[in-house]
C-alpha cells in the first residue's frame, strides 16, 4: 500500500490542474471521465496490476502446491530489491547510457532470480521441510518468524553500510536510464516511462509463467501437485522436489519484483518494503483464489485497478486519506463474505 | 514369480490401529481380489504397499524388495499403480495432460497417449477437455488409462465400480479384464459377484486382518464363508 | 497408586476447605506471589553490589508493567486461537477497540459518556464495545476456517488499522495516534470508582505514590499493581472458562470439528463465544495499555503485528496453556530490552562497559571493528532477530512452547501435577 505522503508522487497527475478538495462529486466524476484522466488511471493501474502480479505470482504457486502462507514473501521482495539495487549501484556509473543501463537491468534481475530463488530452495529444504508432518499452521508460522528474522538481518547489514533502513536507497533509484524516470507524452496524455516498462516486465513474468505452467513437464507435475500432491506422488512424481523448486521458483519471481521496485519512486528499496508488498500480495491472491494462477492474474488487475481508480480520486477529489488502502483492503473483506475461496480458486488446496 | 508379499503388517492412522497384521501375496500374472466390509481396512492396505500410510511393523515386499522405508514415489517408479477410490483425476487437467503425467520419465509419452486413448477410444474425444468434466464412468476409465501407461507390473486398484451404473460398470470390469492380460491387479471391491468374477484368487479382510482366503472360480457370491464377514 | 473413592471422599473431609484450595491453586500462589515481590526484587538487587548486573538484566519496571497489560493481550490471543485452532491474526482489532475507547472516552469525545467518566467504566465498556466487533466480525469470518479465517480476520484489522489512521475525530493527527488531553489530566484510576480510598490512579507521571511501611511505593509500582490486579482477575476468569464444559468443547473443536458437529454441538455457537470472550479481554488490554501510557497509536494497537507480537508470546510461551504466553512475552521483552539501544536502566553495553571498561569495548575483532562497534551493529536495537531466531527454533523443535513442554514433561497442567510430586516425594 501506499503511504498517503507518497502518493502526491504517484503518477497519476494528469495534464488539467489539480482540483482543490471539496470539489463537488458530479465535478470530480466529470474530471475522471475525460480521456486524459481514464487514459491516466488505466496506465497506471495497468502498471501497479503488473508489480501486484509479480509480488503475489510467487505467493500464489506456493501456496497452491504446499498450502503454505508464505509470509516471508514480502522479506524475499526486499532483499531482491537490495540486491538489485547493489548490481546496479556497482554496475552503472554517471556515463553509462540508456541502453547500457537498461542492460544492466536485466543482468541485475537474473542475478536477483538466482540468488534470491536459491535462497528460497535453501530455506525449503533446510527448514520448512521438518514441518511436513505437521498440520501447515506449523509452516505458516516458520515462514513467519523467518520474514522476522530476514528483516532484522536486512536492517542490521544495511545499517552497517551507511544507510537507512527506512528511506528508500536514493542512489539506487538514481540508476535508472533517463528514458524510464521521466514522463512521456503522447499528445495531450502524460504517462511514466516506468509505468510501461513495469507493464512489460508483468506481462513477461505472466506469459513466462504460464508458459512454464502449461508447456513443460515439470509444469504440468506442479499443476497436478497443486491438485492432489498425493496422487500425484502415487504416479512417480517426486512431490518434495517439486515443492522445492516451486518454493525456490516463487522466491526468484518475488526478489524479481523488489528489483523492479527498487527503481519506483514510489516503493524504492528499503525494508518496510517487506510489509508493504507482503499484504498487497495477501489480498491479491484472497481474491483471485489462492493458489490459482489464473486467479492471481486477475486478482492483481482488479486490486491495481481499484488501486489505480481510487487513488485518482484521492489526489484529485476527495479528502479521505484512507480512500486507496481501505478500498483494497474491503474488496478483499467484500470477496471473503461472498465468495471465500475467492474469484477462481477451489475448496481444497494445497497438502501433501 | 510372487511378485508381491506382504508379511505381518500393522498400519496406524494416528492412534487408531486399522491393520493388525495383515499377510498376503500376488503372483505374478494374477488377479487377486481383496474383499470385506466397509472400515476393515481394505483401502488401508494397499495404501500400506504404497506406503502412503507406512506400516508400523511387518514388511511388504515387492519382486523381493523391500518397500517399506521408500518414498510413494519410488514405490510407483518400481512399477506399482494406483486406481484410487474416487479416481482421484486431475479435474483441472485436460483428459490428456492425466494420462501425459502419468507415463514414466524416459518413456515416448506421444506413443502412451496414443496407446491410451487407442484403447479407451471413448475418452480421445474428450481428449481437451478438463477431466472434470467428464462421467464417473468415463472418469473412470481415465484412472485406468493412467494406470496402463505408468509402465505398471502391480495394479492396485480400489473399488473401481463404486458410485457407477450397472452398464457402466461392466464397461469398467471389461476394461479391468483386458488390463489383466497385461499386468498383475490387486483389487479391492464391495461388489462381490465383480470381484469374484475377475478375479482368480481372493482374500477376506475383517477387523484389519486376513481371515480367510481361496480359489475365486471355485466360489459363488452366495458362498456362507464370504456372507459371514460380508454382510453389513 | 489407585486411591478409592471412599478414601478420597475421607480424605477431603479431612482436609479444610482452604488448604485444599491452595494445594489446588499453588503454584498459581507461587507465580503471584513473585509477581508481587518484584517490585521490591528489583529494588533492592539494583542497589546492591550486583546492582549493575541486575539493572542489564531485569526488566526495568515500565517494561513489566507492559508486560503485564500485553501478557493479558497474549492471553487473550491464546485463548481463542491456541484453544479453539482458530488462528486470530486480526486480534489487535480488540486491543487498539480498547485503547481507543478508553482514551476518546477521556477526552470527552465518546458519545454519552463525559469525560469524567471513571477509568473501570470505560475499561469495561471498552472491552464490551471489542466484544461486540468480535461478535460482527465472528458473525462472518468462522464460515471459514484455517488459513482463510486468519486472513480474514488480518483484513478486518487491516481495515480498522487504515481508517483509525486517517480519521480526524480521534486526534489532531490520526497518524499519531490520540493522547489523553486536559479533560482528565488525573491518573486513571483502579479500584472502586468513587471511593478514593479503595482506588489507586495508573501511570508512569499521573499514577500516585503510596506509602506504604514506612516505604514510598512509585507510580510504577502502584500502577504494576493495579494493572496486575485487572490482569489476574481476568487471568482467573479465563482459567476458570477454559477449565469448564465450555472450555472442553472448545479444545474438542480444536481436535476434531467434525466429530464435535457429529456429537451434537453447535460449534458456530461456541466458536462465536470463545471469540467475544477472546475480544472482550483483548479490549480490556487495550484499555489498560492506554489507561497506562495515556497516549497510543495506530502502530502501535490496530496493526496487524501487533498481533505477531501476540503470536510470538504465545509459541515461545506454549499455546493453549493460557499463562504460557505471559512468560513467553516476558522472554520477548527481556531480550528485547537487554539488547536496548536506548541503554535504559539495562542493556548490554553500559553493562560491559561498567564491567569491562573502555579497554576492552575498544579492542578490535577485526577489520577495524571494535567490540563495540560490533554490539552496536549487531546486537542493540536487533532483538528482534535473536527473538525471531528463538521463535523459528521454537516452532522446528518445541512446538509447544515452555509452558506446554514443561507441561509435556510433568504430564499435566503445572499446578496440577507439582503438587500430586510433591505429595509423592512425601
Amino acid at each position: 500500500m501506499i503511504p498517503a505522503d507518497i502518493v502526491a508522487l504517484a503518477g497519476v497527475e494528469s495534464t488539467l490542474p489539480v482540483l482543490q478538495s471539496g470539489t463537488s462529486f458530479l465535478d470530480g466524476l466529470g474530471q475522471f471521465l475525460s480521456p486524459e484522466a481514464l487514459v491516466s488511471v488505466f496506465v497506471e493501474g495497468l502498471a501497479k496490476s503488473a508489480i501486484y502480479v509479480m509480488i503475489a505470482a510467487g505467493l500464489s504457486l506456493i501456496f497452491g502446491l504446499m498450502g503454505v502462507l508464505n509470509f516471508a514473501h514480502g522479506t524475499l521482495t526486499m532483499i531482491g530489491a537490495y540486491l538489485a539495487g547493489i548490481v546496479m549501484v556497482v554496475l552503472v556509473g554517471g556515463a553509462t547510457g540508456q541502453w547500457g543501463r537498461v542492460l544492466a537491468f536485466f543482468g541485475a534481475l537474473a542475478v536477483v532470480f538466482v540468488l534470491v530463488g536459491g535462497f528460497g530452495g535453501l530455506v525449503e529444504v533446510g527448514l520448512i521441510r521438518k514441518l511436513y508432518d505437521r498440520p501447515p499452521i506449523a509452516q505458516i508460522l516458520l515462514t513467519f518468524g523467518v520474514a522476522l528474522v530476514l528483516e532484522e538481518l536486512a536492517r542490521i547489514i544495511v545499517l552497517f553500510y551507511g544507510l537507512q533502513p527506512t528511506s528508500e536507497w536514493q542512489e539506487a533509484l538514481g540508476t535508472k536510464p533517463a528514458v524510464l524516470a521521466t514522463r512521456h507524452s503522447l499528445g495531450p496524455l502524460s504517462i511514466r516511462g516506468l509505468a510501461l516498462f513495469e507493464i512489460l516486465l508483468g506481462f513477461l513474468t505472466v506469459v513466462g509463467i504460464w508458459a512454464f505452467l502449461t508447456r513443460t513437464r515439470y509444469g504440468l507435475f506442479i499443476r497436478a501437485g497443486s491438485e492432489d500432491a498425493e496422487m500425484a506422488e502415487a504416479l512417480g512424481i517426486d512431490v518434495r522436489r517439486v515443492f522445492t523448486v516451486v518454493f525456490a521458483l516463487g522466491a526468484g519471481i518475488a526478489g524479481m519484483a523488489g528489483a523492479v521496485l527498487m527503481w519506483d519512486q514510489i516503493w524504492g528499496a528499503n525494508v518496510p518494503l517487506a510489509a508493504e508488498t507482503l499484504l498487497p500480495a495477501f489480498v491479491v491472491v484472497i481474491i483471485g483464489g489462492l493458489g490459482t494462477f489464473r486467479g492471481t492474474v486477475v486478482g492483481a488487475i482488479v486490486v491495481g485497478m481499484v488501486d489505480a481508480v481510487t487513488t485518482w480520486w484521492f489526489v484529485n477529489v476527495v479528502t479521505w486519506t484512507w480512500l486507496p488502502d481501505v478500498a483494497v483492503f474491503l474488496v478483499l473483506v467484500g470477496m471473503l463474505i461472498l465468495r471465500p475461496q475467492g474469484l477462481y480458486g477451489v475448496e481444497e488446496v494445497g497438502g501433501h | 514369480m510372487t511378485l508381491l508379499e506382504v508379511d505381518g503388517v500393522q498400519t496406524y492412522y494416528g492412534e487408531s490401529h486399522i491393520l493388525e497384521g495383515v499377510s498376503l501375496e500376488v503372483e505374478e500374472g494374477e488377479v487377486v481380489a481383496l474383499v470385506g466390509r466397509n472400515g476393515v481396512g481394505k483401502t488401508t492396505t494397499l495404501r500400506s504397499v504404497l506406503q502412503l500410510t507406512p506400516p508400523r511393523e511387518g514388511s511388504v515386499r515387492y519382486r523381493d524388495e523391500e518397500l517399506v522405508g521408500l518414498r510413494t514415489h519410488e514405490v510407483a517408479d518400481r512399477g506399482v499403480g494406483w486406481i484410487p477410490e474416487d479416481r482421484r483425476i486431475f479435474s483441472q487437467l485436460t483428459v490428456e495432460e492425466n494420462v501425459r503425467v502419468a507415463v514414466p520419465d524416459g518413456e515416448d509419452a506421444d506413443e502412451s497417449v496414443a496407446f491410451a486413448f487407442e484403447t479407451f477410444p471413448e475418452l480421445d474425444s474428450h481428449r481437451g477437455r478438463d477431466a472434470g468434466t467428464l462421467s464417473g464412468g468415463q472418469q473412470q476409465m481415465l484412472a485406468i488409462a493412467r494406470g496402463l501407461v505408468g509402465e505398471n507390473d502391480l495394479l492396485l486398484v480400489d473399488e473401481p465400480s463404486e458410485g457407477l451404473a450397472p452398464q457402466i460398470v461392466a464397461d469398467v470390469a471389461q476394461a479391468l479384464a483386458e488390463a489383466s492380460t497385461e499386468t498383475t491387479l490387486l483389487l479391492v471391491e464391495q461388489n462381490l459377484p465383480l470381484a469374484l468374477d475377475l478375479a482368480d484368487r481372493f482374500y477376506v479382510l475383517d477387523n484389519g486382518r486376513v481371515v480367510d482366503d481361496g480359489d475365486a472360480n471355485a466360489v459363488s457370491a452366495d458362498d456362507e464363508r464370504l456372507r459371514r464377514y460380508l454382510s453389513a | 497408586m489407585a486411591i478409592s473413592s471412599e478414601t478420597r471422599l475421607v480424605g477431603r473431609l479431612n482436609a479444610s476447605w482452604p488448604v485444599e484450595h491452595l494445594r489446588n491453586h499453588g503454584v498459581h500462589l507461587v507465580v503471584v506471589l513473585a509477581l508481587v515481590a518484584y517490585p521490591g526484587f528489583y529494588h533492592l538487587l539494583t542497589n546492591s553490589p550486583v546492582s549493575a548486573e541486575a539493572v542489564a538484566i531485569l526488566p526495568r519496571m515500565p517494561t513489566m508493567i507492559a508486560l503485564l497489560y500485553f501478557g493479558l493481550f497474549a492471553m487473550s490471543f491464546d485463548f481463542i486461537s491456541g484453544y479453539t485452532g482458530y488462528l486470530s491474526f486480526g486480534h489487535a482489532a480488540f486491543y487498539g477497540t480498547g485503547a481507543y475507547f478508553v482514551i476518546l472516552v477521556a477526552n470527552g469525545k465518546a458519545p454519552l459518556l463525559p469525560a469524567g467518566t471513571p477509568f473501570m467504566v470505560s475499561l469495561l465498556l471498552g472491552g464490551i464495545l471489542a466484544a461486540l466487533l468480535a461478535l460482527a466480525i465472528g458473525l462472518v469470518s468462522f464460515r471459514l476456517s484455517g488459513v482463510y479465517f486468519a486472513m480474514i480476520t488480518l483484513g478486518f484489522s487491516q481495515v480498522m488499522y487504515v481508517f483509525i489512521r486517517g480519521w480526524d475525530y480521534v486526534a489532531s493527527n490520526p497518524r499519531d495516534g490520540p493522547t489523553v488531553g486536559s479533560t482528565h489530566s488525573e491518573g486513571f484510576e483502579i479500584g472502586v470508582p468513587y471511593v478514593d480510598q479503595l482506588n489507586l490512579a495508573i501511570g508512569s507521571f499521573s499514577g500516585e505514590e503510596v506509602e506504604l511501611f514506612g516505604h514510598t511505593l512509585g507510580t510504577y509500582t502502584t500502577s504494576f499493581y493495579m494493572v496486575g490486579l485487572v490482569v489476574l482477575v481476568s487471568y482467573f476468569a479465563l482459567q476458570r472458562i477454559v477449565h469448564s464444559p465450555f472450555g472442553r468443547v472448545m479444545v474438542a473443536i480444536r481436535d476434531n470439528e467434525e466429530r464435535a458437529e457429529a456429537v451434537g454441538y453447535n460449534t458456530l455457537v461456541y466458536k462465536l463465544g470463545a471469540f467475544v470472550i477472546s475480544g472482550f479481554f483483548g479490549g480490556i488490554a487495550g484499555g489498560l495499555f492506554a489507561g497506562y501510557a495515556r497516549s497510543v497509536t495506530p502502530e502501535n494497537t490496530f496493526y496487524f503485528l501487533t498481533a505477531g507480537d501476540a503470536l510470538l508470546a504465545s509459541i515461545i510461551g506454549g499455546f493453549g496453556t493460557l499463562a504460557g504466553p505471559l512468560y513467553g512475552h516476558l522472554f520477548d521483552e527481556t531480550i528485547r530490552e537487554f539488547l536496548s539501544n536506548a541503554g535504559l536502566g539495562g542493556g548490554l553495553l553500559p553493562y560491559l562497559r561498567q564491567r569491562l571498561g573502555e579497554g576492552v569495548l575498544g579492542t578490535e575483532i577485526f577489520g577495524g571493528l571494535t567490540v563495540e562497534g560490533f554490539i552496536t551493529a549487531a546486537l542493540n536495537g536487533h532483538a528482534a532477530l535473536y527473538v525471531g531466531l528463538v521463535f523459528v527454533l521454537f516452532v522446528l523443535y518445541l512446538p509447544n512452547g515452555i509452558l506446554g513442554t514443561l507441561r509435556q514433561w510433568l504430564g499435566g497442567p503445572v499446578s496440577k501435577r507439582v503438587p500430586e510430586l510433591l505429595r509423592g516425594l512425601r
